[in-house]
């Protein structure tokens, strides 16, 4: 055939070796290089590169990068089982051998159809790029950032207020976008008050601290309540009014003329599913919605646990649902910077005699989420909220309270304290005033 | 629609053959799997698998509505949203009286008044619109054989004596209420699981379960080691289905569970709060039988 094939030695190892991560092959090309072997052998070098005059030279890096793509177990190349076994036992080993052929001669080969032929063909192409160019520039792995770049987004980053200030002093400002965060809590302490708070929350504009987004509710245990909603959303829109009352600029006010309770009901996009195939479904399909609905900021999955609590007699089977739901949840919330809240219940575990509330869903889901905030009540039944994972607030509890408005801070009366003026800051509610209503 | 089967989703027949060799048969089969076993289970190359798993996932996931959709189709049909107890605070406080479309669970000690309650919602039921009721049937599941036929003629006859002034409208009243006698956790469960009919058959608007908890706290004994877990397993289940059928049908769902009072404290709990959404506790704290009811927002 015309290629000629590098004898195992030089690897190192046998042909069925599977494919090895690419910083280990780097190494040993290097130290290979070292010792004076360098087999690149002229034929098998890229037009753009055997001197024809691009004007980009290469880096050595890259083209040690593109040769150790070239050589590239064909098992770890997303193919058909059927296709792979049959390219195995025709004796290719690597991608390099199969990008030298057309379509028809690998179809005749190794005894597949040639649609088969060509979709290889084109599944290896795409992950392995014959053009040297587009090595030069990009790294490998398209998702690197330094700390610093980091550094500089989480600045610029949003928070979507609760509206209980203490709450978004303890997590820094508000619901973090780009990260996961639970709400754990007893029935009735209020976990889908404050999701249902979130999603009116998320649409207040940019000139008030909001971040000015859509919300996705995907609701398993039908406790949405449309009109509850509707009242939340009228308080939120009264507190703007009055907050762009005591402001001269024109941009709250005309910021206001879009925020009504019609828009802000018109931007929660409402799933109810009922168990969790209809669930896993839905999360499949949210990447393909959020393409068409590029204003989401928020997705909220009220009650993860109720749908897996039950009909489940394989638990290792609903360990890896759980955990492939996670992972999709997580990478939407990197990819289009959004913040993803899900809803968990509590459960009681039996230690020693002594029974205590723990969130539900076992221990290793608890390493789903990167913010966990526990709801729950004191002797005085009050409520409280306990920041309780966090990677860069410390724990701490607070009080908080549920009126009529929504969700909201404790309030302590205080009839000596002369009245406040609304600060510049809308996040931080004037005292008096709105507690009057 | 979990249990769709595959093959009415427009897959090819051998594609569906050769799933249904590896038991794969329904969309919940299908999404169970991992991609690498799919890609085993299909043959096919991992973006195929992609595409057949946004296929799979079109076909059983849900609708998607605005919630200014919702509060417009709820705006349509105001009369039917509620069912007013006639218990003039306890409407207030539960704005406007129990919902429609969810599930509601009606606490308290023994021998505070939980059957007199669900016997009372069952006479409003049958009312007609005009005198605040709902015009629907009622199906009563007894599991403590505390329905007594009698008492409801009683009541029915006591309260409204100006409607109920001939046997022929009580009589009448009594055939739209269907009671069925559970004893057992299967059994509740099984009946459940085949009211659609007779919902649909019968024009049912109220569904009452009483009680909840004396099935379970028969058959399940908290001190023995794998029982909680059966036990909330079962609950689950039986808290998906309701909420299913009070959605699905618009009807309402009411469930009557026994408090116990831990050691040391005044307070008389709900014996499992895990599940449910609206809580009205009866309490016996005082001669009047005061009704405190626990919404998400107070």
């Amino acid at each position: 055939m015309g290629t000629s094939r590098f004898p195992p030695s030089i690897w190192g190892g046998d042909r069925k070796r599977s494919a090895e991560p690419l910083s280990q092959l780097l190494l040993r090309l290097m130290s290979l290089r070292g010792r004076g072997l360098w087999f690149r052998r002229p034929e098998r070098i890229p037009d753009a590169w055997a001197g024809s005059g691009s004007p980009t030279s290469p880096s050595p890096r890259a083209v040690e990068l593109l040769f150790a793509a070239m050589q590239r177990h064909l098992g770890s190349y997303p193919l058909s089982p059927g296709v792979r076994v049959k390219l195995v036992s025709a004796g290719f080993q690597t991608a390099e051998e199969l990008l030298e052929l057309k379509p028809s001669e690998l179809s005749r080969e190794v005894g597949i159809s040639k649609e088969e032929a060509l979709e290889t063909l084109q599944i290896i192409k795409r992950e392995c790029p014959v053009d040297l160019s587009r090595f030069a520039s990009v790294s490998i792995s398209g998702k690197k950032y330094t700390a610093l770049e980091l550094l500089e987004q989480e600045h610029t980053q949003g928070f979507i207020i609760t509206f209980c200030s203490a709450l978004d002093n303890i997590m820094g400002g508000g619901i973090p976008l780009t990260k996961t965060t639970e709400i754990c809590g007893a029935p009735g302490v209020g976990k889908t008050q404050l999701c249902m708070q979130l999603a009116v929350d998320v649409q207040i504009p940019e000139c008030f601290g909001g971040v000015a987004g859509e919300a996705i509710f995907l609701d398993t245990e039908g406790s949405f309540m449309v009109d509850r909603v509707a009242d939340l959303a009228t308080a939120c829109v009264q507190h703007l009014h009055l907050i762009a009352g005591s402001h001269l600029e024109e941009e709250h006010q005309k910021a206001l003329e879009n925020f009504s309770l019609e828009s802000i009901l018109s931007h929660i996009y409402y799933f109810r599913c009922h168990n969790y195939t209809e669930l896993l479904a839905q999360v499949h399909l949210l990447p393909d919605f959020l393409l068409e609905h590029s204003k989401v900021q928020l997705i909220i999955v009220d009650g993860i646990a109720f749908p897996f609590r039950h009909d489940f007699d394989d638990l290792s089977l609903r360990t890896r649902l759980l955990n492939g739901l996670a992972q999709q949840l997580i990478s939407m919330a990197n990819n289009h910077k959004l913040a993803v809240i899900w809803t968990n219940q509590m459960t009681t575990k039996i230690d020693k005699n002594q029974s205590m509330l723990v969130p539900a869903l076992g221990e290793s889901w608890g390493h789903a989420a990167t913010i966990r905030l526990i709801l729950h009540w004191d002797q005085k039944q009050s409520r409280l909220a306990t920041l309780h994972k966090s990677p860069s607030q410390k724990e701490a509890t607070v009080l908080f309270d549920i009126t009529a408005q929504g969700f909201r801070d404790v309030v302590v009366p205080s009839p000596l304290s002369p009245p406040v003026e609304p600060s510049g800051n809308p996040r931080k509610r004037s005292r008096d005033g709105r507690e009057e209503e | 629609m979990a249990t769709k089967k595959l093959t009415r989703i427009g897959l090819s027949q051998d594609l569906c053959d050769r799933l249904s060799r590896h038991q794969v048969v329904t969309c919940q089969d299908f999404l169970c799997l991992s991609p690498l076993e799919l890609m085993k289970v299909t043959g096919q190359s991992y973006q195929g698998v992609s595409e057949l798993l946004y296929v799979v996932s079109r076909a059983c996931a849900p609708q998607m509505q605005t919630a200014y959709e919702m509060k417009l189709e709820k705006s349509g049909g105001p009369s039917s949203a509620f069912l007013a107890t006639t218990l003039i605070s306890l409407d207030e406080a539960l704005h406007g009286g129990v919902a429609c479309g969810s599930l509601t669970e009606i606490t308290g000690p023994s021998g505070c008044g939980k059957t007199q309650f669900c016997m009372m919602m069952s006479v409003l039921a049958t009312l007609p619109t005009g005198m605040g009721g709902l015009e629907g049937a009622v199906i009563y599941i007894d599991t403590e054989s505390a329905f007594s036929a009698e008492r409801l003629i009683r009541i029915a006859e006591f309260r409204f004596p100006s409607f109920f002034n001939t046997e022929e409208k009580l009589l009448s009243m009594s055939s739209k209420i269907h009671l069925y006698k559970e004893l057992t956790c299967n059994e509740v469960l099984k009946r459940i699981e085949s009211l659609e009919e007779e919902i649909i058959s019968n024009r049912v608007k109220l569904l009452i379960i009483d009680s909840v908890a004396s099935v379970v706290r028969k058959e399940f004994d908290t001190q023995l080691q794998g029982n909680m877990r059966e036990r909330s397993n079962f609950l689950a289940r039986e808290a998906s289905l309701l909420k299913y059928l009070a959605e699905e049908f618009s009807i309402i769902v009411g469930g009557s569970v026994d408090c116990t009072r831990p050691r040391n404290s005044r307070v008389w709990v709900p014996m499992r709060p895990h599940i449910l959404l609206i809580c009205v506790t009866l309490s016996l704290n005082s001669n009047c039988l005061p009704l405190t009811a626990l919404l998400p927002w107070n």
